[in-house]
């Protein structure tokens, strides 16, 4: 960090200030997409396929159009053509909606209808009538064919057949995860309305400006004239990175109407038309040597996915990673089947990974007769990245591990299975390590300061609630030598400078490397303003800070302009720096840059009469680099750790085997963890800013829900005996 | 305060399908002049412009849309707006206080940092507050229990019963 | 939702009179199954008759019973002191239903009324559903079916009752106080309901604009004990997957007397009285127990995904006569 210190209170970062969005947030006046309206607003409501696989041969809407209030009925036959949308890395759009009469899953939209109130709307939509040719739909996963992933090569280091060949000790096991669903409490949506070529939409992406080039694109716009809105969203954990059909729905009816349309999905909805985690299968094969050491690694996953959109992945991606075995293959396929989209959901594809492999390594464990703790101190690779052979830019997991257990009392464990017990009940300890690539994507941002001593930051970033807008403010503060009162971080709108997604738990670094790199250039408009007098005459950005108002000399803060004034000299109101990510280069950077590392421990109690399973504590430990504000941070790992919960014991988005719809898709059904399914949760940091990204942040978002799973599982194992490799591991499954 | 009660519908105004409602929000009478079908979500979001509470599933499984009505905690997705005719609503707009200072459980909820993306907010809000009354805040388990009716897919619960718990009385 | 006419009269005959004369019409109460059935598009009354202003608000506490009013609000009666001293599985049963908002809205008659949870009856686009359409078939046999029922059903539906409260409400043998265009009857809760079995699209005795106005709850007598657990996955805030209500009086180590009822297993709250018969006058053992248990569910009709059921009910059981036993009056 490059700030100097010198009101009251800084330095800002580091510091547990409140949420500065709090306010607005617990009065219901921060505005959402879903509270958006406009002069002249209509309404649509989408209507979506019953079968998964045909086409539709006839589509009546006749009718629908003498019903009160009901302006229009949109279907293939009558939706404006629609330009093929963009390929978007990690965010990639599905088929342009309404373009033919084909179905490829049940719950696909095919018909939009707009009426002048949603009540209207939603009547006449329960009453659109279809024919369909339907076609045998592939729905089960034995019928199709696995195929690779363009962006996931399998990989190999060393032998692992040989590694096998030498092992004390082998196990080797299946397992699966279900799917989940995202579900942001609040319901996905948007506003469109267009004057002349210009486009205007709220919605609740995590990715404004993928969304403002999708909808250029698709509808042949300049992106200089579309113009996205998300200042607030009510939660995404990736399902707000894709930009999905339902905003080209609304914008091409908006269109086609010359009226602004509101277009909000429903619950049931959520579950078919914003992605999910995909259903997915593991074999693990794990060898080591007598004393806990690792010499083979083996993990083949395959995922499910759509008929037209490419599975997620990323299953496999963190296995080699983490421990320094010398043989070690991965090999990750999917499935394509007439099912819909599935998407990114928090800590994609590595919440799954790192189940089926730390479940593994508690087997492994067992069969060596070793402390599973014992085990993964044995074989952490903490100083160098296995797969490139450089060093860590950070790797804080022995400490994570060792802390853990400290606080958590894991040497009083004993190790047999079934062997405490409580008042009737079966306690289970367990624990996983846990592991989260790192991930960076191009940011920009600008920074302002104002004569009145006020400063701006603007960014097309989002908040899903992470706390973008609070950490950016307290950054600037520091950066700026101002208090975060005086700092106004804007977002959520794409007519600001273009910044990355909330997603793969890299904005925070992104967004903070790009400020840091405004504040340099904001240095050097200032200087330039700097007359031939001037002590700072001559200087360069990085021999000057920021600091009440002033420009100082970094060395020398006493030699100082006030802002103000050098503005006024010029006639001047503002002045402004952009910068953008910078990164060290990695090829020549001589290190990995690392991601997070965790460790997980859990304790379960579990009544074996009845299969009733409680979460009695969790210690969560997390190496994110360093820590912006640790009350925001640890609310990211206590939110993650209730979604590990869930994904460990509730969470299964069923569909029917026969017709490929979604079974359960509403919240009496589908169950998320509650309030009296968490216990208090324990949060700890540990670790140093890491050495790759000048912010040394390494993202927290994700990280606390990789592990939960396993080490519930585990805990399971230790409380039963019983080793469950599906989940959720429900009531069913537990009584004994 | 005093309330006026319709009966309704009004068949002479308008078709048999709208229906006028008078009801008192947040302490001042309000009239509405609704589609028969309208929630008294809807009507709050839509007709009022109070767009504090929130549609989190409309079915009556997620407690986002939770308001007051008589002072007791309800689901305002499964209330058609013609039943709180006459009733007095109370919604998150109405907590705060007139000078606009916070309600001390709002001021509880950011400082424990009980929300994230903030939508499910509101509803977590008029629940706690009605917590309170009911005299349910006696420990963190009888806190998590009555507290179950409103889901946070953020995860903040830690931090919803901290506050609580604060607000009640018990010390952060 | 479908458009409909509302009219909210005060008097029980008027609102009995005006839903009997229009069959298309239908009573609103609390609106908890009601309103989510409307918006699924389920159930589409052209006309809303809402009874949630008729003055039958309330409980009266009598000697030997309650008369709970049909618009008491779950809330209401968890709260009423009686319960908690006479009646304590009701009021376990209640906390246990549903959320306090629920509760607060829920009205007790409303609740014995409430439609079926199975996902292929609300799901208007699922053809088969004999409960909802009579000889279309039952999807949920095929498919995914967890929260369904395994006793009082066959092939042709498999729907839960899910009510909590109706469980213990059945095991003390109440009865409910009916309206109707015909005048006023009583019916024994034992016989309000129709098993699935007995015809699928038929979920009890009433009739076209009869009304439940109150509900008449025996008090257990002084000197029993009652309890109701539920299982679920979640801890809270979850229709059970099986329950079991218990009520019994002991004498020294033998169970003098006792009522048992459960839940979350059938297509109407099952009424165990096999197990009852099979354990009165005899010495706690848990092996009865589980045998009175077994007996209970010797009937039950599963599918791959119910046939879990079976065992934990018995395991409910088991559990709830253990905890009942060994507990102090």
């Amino acid at each position: 960090m490059t700030a100097i210190q010198s009101r009251p209170g800084a330095p800002w970062v580091g510091q547990g200030i409140d949420r500065v969005d709090g306010p607005h947030k617990v009065t219901g006046t921060a505005p959402y997409a879903s509270d958006v309206t406009m002069a002249g607003m209509l309404h649509a409501v989408v209507v979506t396929s019953t079968i998964a696989a045909g086409t539709i041969t006839k589509i009546d809407t006749s009718a629908l159009l003498t019903l009160p209030g009901v302006r229009a009925v949109f279907t293939h036959e009558n939706f404006p053509r629609l330009n093929t949308p963009p390929v978007i890395p990690f965010g990639d759009t599905p088929v342009a909606p309404l373009q033919d009469g084909r179905i490829a899953f049940h719950g696909q939209e095919i018909a939009l209808v707009v009426a002048d109130t949603p009540q209207q709307a939603t009547e006449a939509a329960r009453l659109v009538e279809v024919v369909y040719a339907p076609e045998p739909a592939l729905l089960d996963p034995a019928d199709g064919r696995p195929e690779p992933l363009s962006y996931l090569p399998d990989t190999h280091r060393g032998d692992t057949e040989a590694g096998w060949a030498i092992a004390d000790v082998r196990v080797g096991a299946s397992y699966r995860t279900a799917e989940n669903t995202n579900n942001p409490l609040g319901l996905m949506g948007c506003v469109a309305a267009w004057d002349g070529d210009h486009l205007e939409m709220h919605d609740t992406t995590q990715w404004p400006i993928a969304l403002r080039q999708t909808l250029a694109a698709v509808f042949g716009v300049p992106e200089s004239g579309v113009r996205v809105h998300v200042p607030y969203l009510g939660g995404g954990f990736g399902a707000g990175l894709n930009q999905w059909a339902y905003k080209l729905l609304a914008a091409g009816a908006a269109r086609a109407l010359g009226r602004p349309v509101k277009l909000m999905l429903t619950r049931p909805q959520m579950f078919r038309l914003v992605g999910h985690r995909p259903d997915s299968e593991h074999q693990v094969r794990l060898g080591a040597a007598r004393d806990g050491t690792l010499t083979m690694i083996e993990h083949r996953a395959t995922s499910l996915s759509s008929l037209d959109h490419p599975a997620v992945g990323l299953l496999t991606a963190g296995t080699p990673q983490v421990y320094a075995c010398p043989n070690v293959a991965t090999v990750e396929r999917t499935v394509r089947l007439n099912r819909r989209y599935p998407a990114s959901m928090r800590a994609p594809g590595e919440a799954e990974g790192n189940w089926a492999l730390e479940t593994a390594l508690d087997e492994l464990a067992y069969e060596l007769g070793m402390d599973p703790l014992e085990l993964r101190l044995r074989n952490v690779s903490s100083v160098v990245h296995p797969p490139s052979g450089l060093p860590w830019s950070s790797n804080a997991l022995v400490e994570c591990c060792k802390v853990g257990a400290e606080v958590f009392g894991w040497s009083r464990r004993d190790p047999r299975p079934s062997s405490m017990r409580e008042d009737g009940l079966l306690i289970g300890w367990g624990m996983a390590a846990a592991f989260y690539g790192a991930y960076l994507a191009m940011s920009r941002a600008r920074v302002t300061v104002y004569a009145d001593g006020t400063a701006a930051v603007r960014a097309a970033a989002t908040d899903i609630g992470t706390g973008t807008y609070t950490v950016i403010t307290q950054l600037a503060a520091d950066l700026l030598g101002l208090s975060p009162h005086q700092v106004d971080f804007q977002l959520g709108d794409s007519d600001l400078p273009a910044a990355a997604q909330s997603g793969g738990s890299g904005l925070a670094s992104s967004l903070s490397n790009a400020v840091i790199d405004a504040v340099t250039h904001l240095h050097g408009e200032l200087l330039d303003l700097v007359g031939e007098g001037s002590p700072l005459y001559g200087l360069r950005p990085d021999d000057v800070v920021c600091r009440d108002g002033a420009l100082c000399r970094r060395d020398d803060p006493a030699t100082q302009e006030s802002i103000a004034d050098l503005l006024a000299g010029q006639g001047l109101l503002e002045a402004s720096g952009d910068g953008r990510v910078r990164l060290p280069d990695p090829a020549t950077a001589g290190m990995c840059h690392a991601g997070g590392f965790g460790a997980r421990y859990v304790e379960v109690a579990i009544d074996p009469m009845i299969g009733r399973l409680r979460v009695r504590r969790v210690v969560s430990v997390t190496d994110a680099g360093r820590v912006l504000n640790p009350k925001l941070a640890r609310s990211q790992i206590l939110g993650a750790t209730v979604g590990g919960i869930g994904m460990a014991l509730f969470e299964e988005t069923l569909t029917d085997p026969d017709t490929g719809r979604v079974a359960n898709g509403t919240f009496g059904d589908y169950l998320l963890a509650v309030s009296a399914d968490v216990p208090d949760v324990e949060v700890i940091f540990v670790g140093e800013p890491d050495r790759f990204t000048p912010a040394g942040t390494k993202g927290v978002g994700e990280i606390g829900l990789v592990g939960v799973p396993a080490a519930i599982g585990n805990a399971v194992f230790h409380a039963t005996g019983r080793r469950l490799r599906s989940l959720p591991i429900t009531v069913d499954q537990l009584v004994m | 305060m005093k309330t006026t009660r319709s009966t309704a519908p009004a068949p002479t105004t308008q078709d048999e399908y709208t229906v006028d409602v008078f009801t008192v929000v947040n302490g001042a009478p309000v009239q509405w002049r609704i589609d028969t079908r309208t929630t008294l979500l809807e009507a709050l979001r839509d007709s009022s412009g109070l767009t504090g509470t929130k549609r989190g599933c409309d079915q009556g499984a997620c407690g986002a849309c939770t308001v007051h009505v008589d002072g007791a905690r309800v689901l305002s997705c499964l209330m058609l707006a013609a039943q709180a005719d006459g009733r007095q609503v109370t919604t998150v707009e109405g907590l705060v206080g007139e000078e606009g200072q916070l309600h001390p459980m709002q001021e509880a909820f950011v400082r424990h940092d009980a929300f994230q993306c903030g939508f499910c907010t509101p509803g977590q809000l008029m629940s706690a507050v009605c917590l309170l009354r009911e005299g349910r805040a006696g420990s963190d388990a009888e806190i998590r229990e009555y507290m179950s009716g409103n889901l946070c897919r953020c995860g903040a619960y830690d931090n919803i019963v901290a506050a609580v718990r604060e607000a009640a009385g018990g010390g952060a | 939702m479908r458009a409909f006419v509302y009219d909210c009269p005060d008097a029980v005959d008027e609102a009995v009179a005006s839903v009997a004369a229009d069959p298309q019409a239908a009573f609103l109460a609390g609106g908890t199954t009601q309103l989510d059935l409307m918006k699924d598009g389920v159930w589409t009354p052209d006309r809303l008759v809402d009874i949630s202003r008729l003055p039958l608000r309330g409980i009266l506490v009598e000697s030997q019973q309650l008369k709970v009013g049909a618009l008491t609000t779950m809330e209401q009666l968890a709260a009423e002191p009686v319960v908690a001293q006479r009646l304590m599985f009701v009021r376990e049963a209640l906390l246990a239903g549903a959320t306090v908002q629920l509760r607060n809205m829920a009205t007790i008659g409303g609740n014995l009324l409430q439609r079926t949870r199975c996902r292929y009856f609300r799901d208007p686009t699922v053809s088969a559903c004999n409960r909802r359409s009579p000889d279309s078939g039952c999807a949920a046999v095929d498919g995914v079916a967890r929260m369904h029922a395994v006793l009082g059903v066959d092939e042709r539906c498999i729907a839960l009752h899910a009510s909590d409260v109706a469980v213990p409400l059945l095991a003390v043998d109440s009865t409910v106080l009916v309206s109707g265009p015909t005048g006023q009857r009583r019916v024994p809760l034992s016989e309000f309901w129709v098993r699935a079995d007995e015809g699928p699209s038929i979920e009890n005795v009433l009739g076209h604009g009869d009304l439940i106005t109150e509900i008449d709850v025996p008090l257990l007598p002084n000197g029993w004990r009652s309890g109701y657990l539920k299982v679920r996955d979640r801890a809270s805030y979850e229709f059970a997957l099986t329950s079991a209500a218990v009520a019994l009086q002991m004498d020294g180590d033998m169970i003098a007397d006792l009522r048992i009822a459960l839940g979350g297993v059938g297509s109407v709250p099952w009424r165990a009285r096999e197990a009852e018969e099979m354990l009165r006058g005899t010495h706690v053992d848990p092996v009865r127990f589980e045998q009175a248990g077994r007996a209970v569910m010797a009937s039950a009709f599963t599918v791959p995904g119910t046939a879990f059921k079976v065992d934990l009910a018995v395991r409910t059981l088991s559990r709830q006569l253990l905890t009942m036993t060994e507990a102090t009056p």
